[in-house]
Protein backbone atom coordinates (compact mmCIF):
# COMPACT_ATOMS: atom_id res chain seq x y z
CA UNK A 1 0.00 0.00 0.00
CA UNK A 2 1.47 3.53 -0.71
CA UNK A 3 2.22 5.60 2.27
CA UNK A 4 1.78 9.62 2.61
CA UNK A 5 4.80 10.47 0.44
CA UNK A 6 4.39 7.47 -2.16
CA UNK A 7 2.03 8.34 -5.43
CA UNK A 8 -0.09 5.30 -6.16
CA UNK A 9 0.32 5.95 -9.60
CA UNK A 10 2.65 4.15 -12.27
CA UNK A 11 2.88 5.33 -15.66
CA UNK A 12 4.94 2.81 -17.05
CA UNK A 13 1.00 0.92 -18.16
CA UNK A 14 -0.41 4.34 -19.17
CA UNK A 15 2.15 5.12 -21.36
CA UNK A 16 1.65 2.59 -22.90
CA UNK A 17 -1.48 3.10 -23.90
CA UNK A 18 -0.70 6.68 -25.11
CA UNK A 19 1.56 5.43 -27.06
CA UNK A 20 -0.96 3.56 -29.07
CA UNK A 21 -2.87 6.40 -29.35
CA UNK A 22 -1.54 9.54 -28.49
CA UNK A 23 -5.08 10.66 -27.59
CA UNK A 24 -5.14 8.58 -25.04
CA UNK A 25 -3.20 10.84 -23.13
CA UNK A 26 -6.57 13.21 -22.23
CA UNK A 27 -7.45 10.41 -19.88
CA UNK A 28 -5.47 12.10 -17.29
CA UNK A 29 -7.71 14.96 -17.55
CA UNK A 30 -10.62 12.73 -15.95
CA UNK A 31 -11.90 13.37 -12.07
CA UNK A 32 -13.36 10.10 -10.89
CA UNK A 33 -16.60 11.94 -10.90
CA UNK A 34 -18.47 8.96 -11.96
CA UNK A 35 -20.69 10.55 -14.39
CA UNK A 36 -19.92 8.22 -17.14
CA UNK A 37 -21.03 5.24 -15.14
CA UNK A 38 -24.54 6.36 -14.25
CA UNK A 39 -26.06 5.58 -17.64
CA UNK A 40 -23.53 3.28 -19.15
CA UNK A 41 -25.16 0.24 -20.89
CA UNK A 42 -22.43 -2.03 -20.08
CA UNK A 43 -22.60 -0.98 -16.60
CA UNK A 44 -26.20 -2.38 -16.24
CA UNK A 45 -25.64 -5.83 -17.35
CA UNK A 46 -21.84 -6.30 -16.13
CA UNK A 47 -19.36 -5.21 -13.68
CA UNK A 48 -17.54 -2.58 -16.19
CA UNK A 49 -16.94 0.52 -14.57
CA UNK A 50 -15.05 2.98 -16.97
CA UNK A 51 -13.99 5.19 -14.09
CA UNK A 52 -12.87 1.91 -12.07
CA UNK A 53 -11.00 1.16 -14.89
CA UNK A 54 -9.37 4.11 -15.86
CA UNK A 55 -8.23 4.77 -12.08
CA UNK A 56 -6.72 0.94 -12.72
CA UNK A 57 -4.96 2.30 -15.64
CA UNK A 58 -3.50 5.02 -13.63
CA UNK A 59 -2.38 3.28 -11.18
CA UNK A 60 -0.59 0.34 -13.17
CA UNK A 61 -2.61 -2.75 -12.87
CA UNK A 62 -2.28 -4.59 -16.04
CA UNK A 63 -4.32 -7.19 -14.28
CA UNK A 64 -7.56 -5.26 -16.31
CA UNK A 65 -6.28 -6.61 -19.15
CA UNK A 66 -7.11 -10.29 -18.34
CA UNK A 67 -10.84 -9.29 -17.08
CA UNK A 68 -14.03 -9.89 -19.16
CA UNK A 69 -14.82 -6.43 -18.36
CA UNK A 70 -13.15 -4.56 -20.72
CA UNK A 71 -14.97 -6.30 -23.58
CA UNK A 72 -18.43 -4.98 -22.59
CA UNK A 73 -17.73 -1.43 -23.60
CA UNK A 74 -20.37 -0.71 -25.87
CA UNK A 75 -18.46 1.60 -27.53
CA UNK A 76 -21.80 3.83 -27.82
CA UNK A 77 -20.21 7.03 -27.20
CA UNK A 78 -22.37 8.33 -24.00
CA UNK A 79 -19.54 8.84 -21.59
CA UNK A 80 -17.72 11.17 -23.89
CA UNK A 81 -21.13 13.15 -24.36
CA UNK A 82 -21.58 13.45 -20.76
CA UNK A 83 -18.37 14.19 -19.17
CA UNK A 84 -17.46 17.29 -17.67
CA UNK A 85 -14.13 17.19 -19.37
CA UNK A 86 -13.30 18.04 -23.03
CA UNK A 87 -11.07 15.51 -25.18
CA UNK A 88 -11.76 12.19 -23.16
CA UNK A 89 -12.43 9.46 -25.66
CA UNK A 90 -13.63 6.61 -23.50
CA UNK A 91 -14.79 4.08 -26.75
CA UNK A 92 -11.05 4.60 -28.12
CA UNK A 93 -9.21 4.58 -24.93
CA UNK A 94 -11.18 0.65 -24.41
CA UNK A 95 -10.16 -0.15 -28.18
CA UNK A 96 -6.22 0.42 -26.96
CA UNK A 97 -7.10 -1.84 -23.95
CA UNK A 98 -7.97 -4.82 -25.74
CA UNK A 99 -5.56 -3.96 -28.15
CA UNK A 100 -3.06 -4.48 -24.77
CA UNK A 101 -5.05 -7.44 -23.98
CA UNK A 102 -4.47 -9.18 -28.20
CA UNK A 103 -0.79 -8.40 -27.60
CA UNK A 104 -0.86 -10.38 -24.23
CA UNK A 105 -3.10 -13.13 -25.54
CA UNK A 106 -6.00 -12.55 -23.47
CA UNK A 107 -8.67 -11.94 -25.85
CA UNK A 108 -12.06 -13.29 -24.92
CA UNK A 109 -13.18 -16.64 -27.18
CA UNK A 110 -15.97 -15.16 -28.01
CA UNK A 111 -14.66 -13.67 -30.91
CA UNK A 112 -14.77 -16.73 -32.90
CA UNK A 113 -18.18 -15.71 -33.26
CA UNK A 114 -16.92 -13.84 -36.31
CA UNK A 115 -15.16 -15.71 -38.24
CA UNK A 116 -18.15 -16.02 -40.65
CA UNK A 117 -18.30 -12.13 -40.88
CA UNK A 118 -14.77 -12.19 -41.37
CA UNK A 119 -15.18 -14.29 -44.00
CA UNK A 120 -18.07 -12.69 -45.72
CA UNK A 121 -15.67 -9.41 -45.50
CA UNK A 122 -12.67 -10.72 -47.36
CA UNK A 123 -14.94 -12.72 -49.45
CA UNK A 124 -17.47 -10.49 -50.73
CA UNK A 125 -16.26 -7.15 -49.33
CA UNK A 126 -19.48 -7.16 -47.01
CA UNK A 127 -20.69 -8.86 -43.96
CA UNK A 128 -23.49 -10.60 -45.73
CA UNK A 129 -23.42 -13.34 -47.58
CA UNK A 130 -24.61 -11.95 -51.02
CA UNK A 131 -22.73 -9.11 -52.88
CA UNK A 132 -22.64 -7.38 -56.21
CA UNK A 133 -18.79 -6.12 -55.63
CA UNK A 134 -16.21 -7.16 -58.44
CA UNK A 135 -13.51 -9.43 -57.37
CA UNK A 136 -10.93 -7.03 -58.41
CA UNK A 137 -12.72 -4.68 -55.74
CA UNK A 138 -12.54 -7.61 -52.89
CA UNK A 139 -8.95 -7.86 -53.94
CA UNK A 140 -8.66 -4.70 -52.51
CA UNK A 141 -9.79 -4.82 -49.36
CA UNK A 142 -7.73 -8.25 -48.89
CA UNK A 143 -4.95 -5.88 -49.60
CA UNK A 144 -5.71 -3.75 -47.24
CA UNK A 145 -6.42 -5.93 -44.40
CA UNK A 146 -2.77 -7.41 -44.78
CA UNK A 147 -1.10 -8.93 -41.65
CA UNK A 148 -4.97 -7.78 -39.71
CA UNK A 149 -6.16 -10.21 -37.09
CA UNK A 150 -9.29 -10.19 -39.39
CA UNK A 151 -6.94 -12.48 -41.37
CA UNK A 152 -6.70 -14.92 -38.30
CA UNK A 153 -10.15 -15.37 -38.14
CA UNK A 154 -10.24 -15.65 -42.33
CA UNK A 155 -7.96 -18.58 -41.67
CA UNK A 156 -9.98 -20.08 -38.90
CA UNK A 157 -13.15 -20.17 -41.33
CA UNK A 158 -11.25 -22.70 -43.67
CA UNK A 159 -10.24 -25.04 -41.25
CA UNK A 160 -13.52 -27.24 -39.80
CA UNK A 161 -12.73 -26.55 -35.78
CA UNK A 162 -16.42 -26.68 -34.92
CA UNK A 163 -17.00 -22.81 -34.75
CA UNK A 164 -19.77 -20.67 -35.42
CA UNK B 1 -6.79 23.99 -46.20
CA UNK B 2 -9.81 22.57 -44.55
CA UNK B 3 -9.99 19.53 -42.17
CA UNK B 4 -9.79 15.87 -43.12
CA UNK B 5 -13.00 15.63 -41.28
CA UNK B 6 -15.04 19.01 -42.01
CA UNK B 7 -13.55 18.75 -45.57
CA UNK B 8 -16.20 15.82 -46.16
CA UNK B 9 -19.79 16.92 -43.89
CA UNK B 10 -22.33 18.44 -45.62
CA UNK B 11 -23.63 21.14 -43.17
CA UNK B 12 -27.32 21.35 -43.09
CA UNK B 13 -27.29 24.90 -41.12
CA UNK B 14 -25.07 26.22 -44.22
CA UNK B 15 -28.12 25.04 -47.00
CA UNK B 16 -30.84 26.53 -44.89
CA UNK B 17 -28.97 29.79 -44.90
CA UNK B 18 -28.92 30.01 -48.33
CA UNK B 19 -31.76 28.40 -49.71
CA UNK B 20 -34.46 28.34 -46.18
CA UNK B 21 -37.16 29.02 -48.49
CA UNK B 22 -36.62 25.54 -50.44
CA UNK B 23 -33.51 23.56 -49.30
CA UNK B 24 -34.41 20.72 -51.89
CA UNK B 25 -33.23 23.07 -54.54
CA UNK B 26 -29.51 23.01 -53.16
CA UNK B 27 -29.34 19.54 -53.89
CA UNK B 28 -31.51 19.41 -57.40
CA UNK B 29 -28.06 19.44 -59.68
CA UNK B 30 -26.22 17.83 -58.19
CA UNK B 31 -25.87 13.63 -58.09
CA UNK B 32 -26.68 11.91 -54.93
CA UNK B 33 -25.67 8.60 -53.87
CA UNK B 34 -26.72 6.03 -51.39
CA UNK B 35 -24.26 4.10 -49.29
CA UNK B 36 -25.27 0.47 -49.27
CA UNK B 37 -24.96 -0.57 -45.38
CA UNK B 38 -24.85 -4.08 -44.93
CA UNK B 39 -28.19 -4.57 -43.02
CA UNK B 40 -30.09 -3.07 -45.52
CA UNK B 41 -29.95 -6.55 -46.97
CA UNK B 42 -32.53 -7.25 -44.23
CA UNK B 43 -34.20 -3.99 -44.92
CA UNK B 44 -34.01 -3.23 -48.24
CA UNK B 45 -36.90 -0.60 -48.09
CA UNK B 46 -34.53 1.68 -46.55
CA UNK B 47 -32.59 2.28 -49.33
CA UNK B 48 -35.43 1.75 -51.89
CA UNK B 49 -37.99 3.67 -50.22
CA UNK B 50 -35.32 6.97 -50.35
CA UNK B 51 -34.15 5.89 -53.83
CA UNK B 52 -37.79 6.37 -55.22
CA UNK B 53 -38.48 9.55 -52.87
CA UNK B 54 -35.71 11.08 -53.85
CA UNK B 55 -36.43 10.46 -57.71
CA UNK B 56 -39.80 11.25 -57.40
CA UNK B 57 -38.53 14.77 -56.33
CA UNK B 58 -36.33 15.06 -59.46
CA UNK B 59 -33.24 14.25 -58.05
CA UNK B 60 -30.88 12.24 -59.63
CA UNK B 61 -29.85 9.18 -57.61
CA UNK B 62 -26.81 6.66 -57.79
CA UNK B 63 -25.35 4.06 -56.20
CA UNK B 64 -21.87 2.88 -55.87
CA UNK B 65 -20.54 -0.82 -57.94
CA UNK B 66 -16.82 0.22 -55.87
CA UNK B 67 -18.40 0.41 -52.33
CA UNK B 68 -17.60 -2.28 -49.53
CA UNK B 69 -18.57 -2.27 -46.19
CA UNK B 70 -17.82 0.39 -43.38
CA UNK B 71 -15.80 -2.39 -41.70
CA UNK B 72 -17.03 -0.54 -38.06
CA UNK B 73 -17.58 -3.84 -36.88
CA UNK B 74 -13.92 -5.33 -37.86
CA UNK B 75 -12.17 -1.83 -36.50
CA UNK B 76 -14.82 -1.95 -32.91
CA UNK B 77 -13.46 -5.63 -32.41
CA UNK B 78 -9.69 -4.83 -32.94
CA UNK B 79 -9.79 -6.95 -35.87
CA UNK B 80 -8.14 -4.12 -38.16
CA UNK B 81 -5.61 -1.16 -37.63
CA UNK B 82 -6.68 2.72 -37.35
CA UNK B 83 -4.71 2.41 -40.91
CA UNK B 84 -6.56 -0.53 -42.39
CA UNK B 85 -9.66 1.49 -41.34
CA UNK B 86 -9.27 4.39 -42.61
CA UNK B 87 -8.17 3.51 -45.77
CA UNK B 88 -11.45 0.64 -46.52
CA UNK B 89 -13.52 4.04 -45.46
CA UNK B 90 -10.93 6.63 -47.76
CA UNK B 91 -11.13 3.81 -50.76
CA UNK B 92 -15.06 4.15 -50.34
CA UNK B 93 -14.80 8.35 -50.23
CA UNK B 94 -12.34 7.69 -53.63
CA UNK B 95 -14.93 5.70 -55.15
CA UNK B 96 -17.82 7.61 -54.89
CA UNK B 97 -16.59 11.09 -54.91
CA UNK B 98 -15.91 10.01 -58.65
CA UNK B 99 -19.56 9.72 -59.60
CA UNK B 100 -21.65 11.97 -56.89
CA UNK B 101 -21.26 15.17 -54.98
CA UNK B 102 -23.86 14.01 -52.36
CA UNK B 103 -23.69 11.14 -50.11
CA UNK B 104 -26.83 9.99 -48.17
CA UNK B 105 -26.15 7.35 -45.02
CA UNK B 106 -28.87 5.90 -44.12
CA UNK B 107 -27.04 3.73 -41.10
CA UNK B 108 -25.70 5.18 -37.76
CA UNK B 109 -22.35 3.03 -38.43
CA UNK B 110 -21.91 3.65 -41.31
CA UNK B 111 -22.07 7.20 -41.27
CA UNK B 112 -19.76 7.02 -38.68
CA UNK B 113 -17.08 4.73 -39.98
CA UNK B 114 -16.81 7.26 -42.89
CA UNK B 115 -16.24 10.44 -40.63
CA UNK B 116 -14.04 8.72 -37.98
CA UNK B 117 -11.83 7.07 -40.92
CA UNK B 118 -11.33 10.75 -41.94
CA UNK B 119 -10.59 11.55 -38.23
CA UNK B 120 -8.17 8.96 -38.23
CA UNK B 121 -5.76 10.64 -40.78
CA UNK B 122 -5.62 13.98 -38.15
CA UNK B 123 -2.80 11.38 -36.75
CA UNK B 124 0.50 11.80 -38.75
CA UNK B 125 1.51 8.22 -38.49
CA UNK B 126 -1.87 6.58 -39.52
CA UNK B 127 -2.10 9.25 -42.06
CA UNK B 128 1.69 8.34 -43.81
CA UNK B 129 0.51 4.19 -43.21
CA UNK B 130 -3.13 4.94 -44.91
CA UNK B 131 -1.19 6.24 -47.79
CA UNK B 132 1.33 3.14 -47.57
CA UNK B 133 -1.92 1.23 -48.18
CA UNK B 134 -3.84 2.68 -50.54
CA UNK B 135 -0.58 2.82 -52.60
CA UNK B 136 -0.83 -0.58 -53.36
CA UNK B 137 -3.59 -0.07 -55.56
CA UNK B 138 -2.31 3.11 -56.78
CA UNK B 139 -4.69 5.22 -54.73
CA UNK B 140 -4.22 8.36 -52.52
CA UNK B 141 -5.82 9.81 -49.56
CA UNK B 142 -8.62 12.44 -50.66
CA UNK B 143 -7.44 15.76 -49.10
CA UNK B 144 -10.27 17.65 -50.03
CA UNK B 145 -12.98 15.70 -52.23
CA UNK B 146 -15.80 17.32 -53.84
CA UNK B 147 -18.03 14.64 -52.11
CA UNK B 148 -20.14 16.18 -49.03
CA UNK B 149 -21.45 13.03 -46.39
CA UNK B 150 -25.13 13.94 -44.90
CA UNK B 151 -26.72 11.43 -42.31
CA UNK B 152 -30.14 10.47 -43.96
CA UNK B 153 -32.15 11.97 -40.68
CA UNK B 154 -30.25 15.05 -41.09
CA UNK B 155 -31.14 15.25 -44.70
CA UNK B 156 -34.90 14.00 -44.57
CA UNK B 157 -35.17 17.11 -41.79
CA UNK B 158 -34.08 19.40 -44.01
CA UNK B 159 -36.33 18.59 -46.70
CA UNK B 160 -39.04 17.58 -44.55
CA UNK B 161 -41.89 20.23 -45.61
CA UNK B 162 -41.61 19.50 -49.19
CA UNK B 163 -41.68 15.84 -47.96
CA UNK B 164 -45.06 16.73 -46.01
CA UNK B 165 -46.41 18.59 -49.40
CA UNK B 166 -45.75 15.16 -51.39
CA UNK B 167 -47.56 12.34 -49.00
CA UNK B 168 -50.61 10.43 -50.05
CA UNK B 169 -50.97 9.15 -46.80
CA UNK B 170 -50.86 10.40 -43.01
CA UNK B 171 -49.61 8.79 -40.00
CA UNK B 172 -52.93 10.01 -38.34
CA UNK B 173 -52.26 10.93 -35.12
CA UNK B 174 -50.58 7.38 -34.54
CA UNK B 175 -48.60 7.33 -31.06
CA UNK B 176 -44.78 7.12 -32.64
CA UNK B 177 -41.74 6.57 -29.97
CA UNK B 178 -38.00 7.17 -31.44
CA UNK B 179 -34.80 5.46 -31.36
CA UNK B 180 -31.52 7.98 -32.69
CA UNK B 181 -29.21 5.51 -31.98
CA UNK B 182 -26.21 5.93 -29.79
CA UNK B 183 -23.83 6.43 -33.11
CA UNK B 184 -26.38 9.41 -34.02
CA UNK B 185 -26.84 11.01 -30.59
CA UNK B 186 -23.79 10.49 -29.43
CA UNK B 187 -21.61 11.41 -32.60
CA UNK B 188 -19.64 14.94 -32.18
CA UNK B 189 -17.71 15.01 -35.43
CA UNK B 190 -20.49 16.35 -37.55
CA UNK B 191 -21.59 19.00 -34.88
CA UNK B 192 -20.04 22.32 -35.16
CA UNK B 193 -19.65 22.99 -31.64
CA UNK B 194 -19.99 21.16 -28.23
CA UNK B 195 -23.54 23.07 -27.55
CA UNK B 196 -25.01 20.93 -30.98
CA UNK B 197 -22.96 17.48 -29.74
CA UNK B 198 -24.68 17.91 -26.14
CA UNK B 199 -28.19 19.60 -26.72
CA UNK B 200 -31.18 16.61 -26.82
CA UNK B 201 -32.01 15.53 -30.55
CA UNK B 202 -35.41 16.06 -31.73
CA UNK B 203 -34.97 15.98 -35.37
CA UNK B 204 -36.88 12.29 -35.71
CA UNK B 205 -39.86 13.95 -33.73
CA UNK B 206 -39.69 17.20 -35.97
CA UNK B 207 -39.99 14.50 -38.58
CA UNK B 208 -43.22 12.52 -37.05
CA UNK B 209 -45.14 15.61 -36.57
CA UNK B 210 -44.96 16.48 -40.37
CA UNK B 211 -45.90 12.95 -41.24
CA UNK B 212 -49.47 13.32 -39.12
CA UNK B 213 -48.24 11.77 -36.04
CA UNK B 214 -47.52 11.71 -32.57
CA UNK B 215 -44.14 11.84 -31.37
CA UNK B 216 -44.59 10.44 -27.33
CA UNK B 217 -41.74 10.57 -24.78
CA UNK B 218 -40.41 7.30 -22.63
CA UNK B 219 -38.29 6.49 -20.10
CA UNK B 220 -35.01 4.64 -22.62
CA UNK B 221 -35.81 7.49 -25.19
CA UNK B 222 -31.78 7.42 -25.26
CA UNK B 223 -30.78 4.06 -24.46
CA UNK B 224 -28.79 1.45 -26.87
CA UNK B 225 -30.91 -0.45 -28.42
CA UNK B 226 -28.59 -3.67 -27.35
CA UNK B 227 -26.76 -3.99 -30.31
CA UNK B 228 -23.65 -2.46 -28.59
CA UNK B 229 -21.06 -2.85 -31.28
CA UNK B 230 -21.60 -5.78 -31.42
CA UNK B 231 -21.92 -6.86 -27.82
CA UNK B 232 -25.31 -8.49 -29.39
CA UNK B 233 -22.96 -11.31 -31.19
CA UNK B 234 -20.30 -11.16 -27.90
CA UNK B 235 -22.58 -11.58 -25.04
CA UNK B 236 -26.42 -11.83 -26.41
CA UNK B 237 -28.45 -12.79 -23.58
CA UNK B 238 -26.67 -9.66 -21.40
CA UNK B 239 -27.21 -7.31 -24.18
CA UNK B 240 -30.83 -8.70 -25.01
CA UNK B 241 -31.75 -7.13 -21.63
CA UNK B 242 -31.02 -3.47 -23.00
CA UNK B 243 -33.26 -4.53 -25.84
CA UNK B 244 -35.93 -5.89 -24.03
CA UNK B 245 -35.57 -2.59 -21.04
CA UNK B 246 -36.05 -0.53 -24.80
CA UNK B 247 -38.83 -2.13 -26.51
CA UNK B 248 -40.88 -2.69 -22.88
CA UNK B 249 -40.66 1.02 -21.79
CA UNK B 250 -41.67 2.44 -25.26
CA UNK B 251 -44.59 -0.30 -24.92
CA UNK B 252 -45.72 1.08 -21.41
CA UNK B 253 -46.68 4.28 -22.69
CA UNK B 254 -48.84 2.82 -25.32
CA UNK B 255 -46.71 3.83 -28.36
CA UNK B 256 -48.05 2.53 -31.42
CA UNK B 257 -45.01 2.16 -33.04
CA UNK B 258 -41.01 2.56 -32.57
CA UNK B 259 -39.24 4.78 -35.53
CA UNK B 260 -35.58 4.72 -36.22
CA UNK B 261 -32.96 6.16 -38.60
CA UNK B 262 -30.76 2.78 -38.39
CA UNK B 263 -30.96 -0.26 -40.26
CA UNK B 264 -28.30 -1.88 -37.43
CA UNK B 265 -30.95 -0.50 -34.67
CA UNK B 266 -33.27 -1.96 -36.43
CA UNK B 267 -32.31 -5.15 -36.92
CA UNK B 268 -31.72 -5.37 -33.22
CA UNK B 269 -34.99 -3.80 -32.23
CA UNK B 270 -36.53 -6.07 -34.05
CA UNK B 271 -34.75 -9.51 -35.06
CA UNK B 272 -34.48 -11.27 -31.57
CA UNK B 273 -38.06 -10.91 -30.43
CA UNK B 274 -38.39 -14.77 -30.02
CA UNK B 275 -35.28 -15.15 -28.63
CA UNK B 276 -36.35 -12.40 -25.54
CA UNK B 277 -39.46 -13.92 -25.17
CA UNK B 278 -37.99 -17.41 -24.03
CA UNK B 279 -35.33 -14.82 -22.09
CA UNK B 280 -37.91 -12.49 -19.71
CA UNK B 281 -41.02 -14.17 -20.48
CA UNK B 282 -42.83 -11.52 -22.29
CA UNK B 283 -43.53 -11.02 -25.84
CA UNK B 284 -42.87 -7.69 -27.37
CA UNK B 285 -45.33 -6.40 -29.93
CA UNK B 286 -44.50 -2.59 -30.99
CA UNK B 287 -43.47 -2.37 -34.26
CA UNK B 288 -39.84 -0.99 -35.03
CA UNK B 289 -39.46 0.59 -38.37
CA UNK B 290 -36.73 2.95 -40.55
CA UNK B 291 -37.90 6.20 -40.79
CA UNK B 292 -36.87 5.59 -44.72
CA UNK B 293 -39.67 2.97 -44.79
CA UNK B 294 -42.73 5.04 -42.90
CA UNK B 295 -41.99 8.11 -45.54
CA UNK B 296 -42.18 5.19 -48.06
CA UNK B 297 -45.41 3.98 -47.25
CA UNK B 298 -46.93 6.96 -46.45
CA UNK B 299 -45.66 8.53 -50.16
CA UNK B 300 -47.46 5.24 -51.94
CA UNK B 301 -44.48 3.27 -52.14
CA UNK B 302 -43.92 -0.53 -52.10
CA UNK B 303 -42.18 -0.81 -49.22
CA UNK B 304 -40.19 -4.37 -48.30
CA UNK B 305 -42.13 -7.50 -47.13
CA UNK B 306 -40.69 -7.38 -43.22
CA UNK B 307 -42.28 -3.46 -43.54
CA UNK B 308 -45.50 -4.50 -44.51
CA UNK B 309 -45.95 -7.43 -42.17
CA UNK B 310 -44.57 -4.85 -38.83
CA UNK B 311 -47.07 -2.29 -40.79
CA UNK B 312 -49.54 -5.20 -41.13
CA UNK B 313 -52.23 -4.23 -38.38
CA UNK B 314 -51.69 0.04 -38.48
CA UNK B 315 -52.26 -0.06 -41.93
CA UNK B 316 -55.92 -0.13 -41.93
CA UNK B 317 -55.98 2.64 -39.02
CA UNK B 318 -53.62 4.83 -41.49
CA UNK B 319 -55.65 3.82 -44.69
CA UNK B 320 -52.78 2.87 -46.11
Amino acid sequence: MATKNESKYNWNFFNRIVKDVEENWNIIQCISCGKCVGDCPASKISDFNIRKIVERVLTGDETILREEDIWYCFLCNKCSRICPKEGINIPLFILSLRNEAFKKGYAIPQLTRYINMCKNFLENGTVMKESDLKQERIKEIDKICEFARIQYLYKASKKDIGME
Amino acid sequence: MKDYVDSVVLDPDEILKQYGDNPLEFFKDKTICLFKACLEYYYPGVRNCLKLMLEDFGLNVVTSPEQSCCSGTFFQRNLITRSQFAAINERNIAAIDKIADILIVSCNGCNNSLLRGRKFLRTKEVREKTAIILKKFNQKISINPNLKIIHVLDFLHLIREHIGDHLKYSLNGLKCTVHYGCHYSNLKLDKKNDISFIAPKHKLEDLIETLGGTPIEYQERDSCCGWGASQNVIHREKSLQITFNKLKSAEMVKSDILITNCPTCLYTLNKFRDEMKDLFGEALTIPAVHINEVIGLLMGYECDKYCQLTFGSLLEELKV
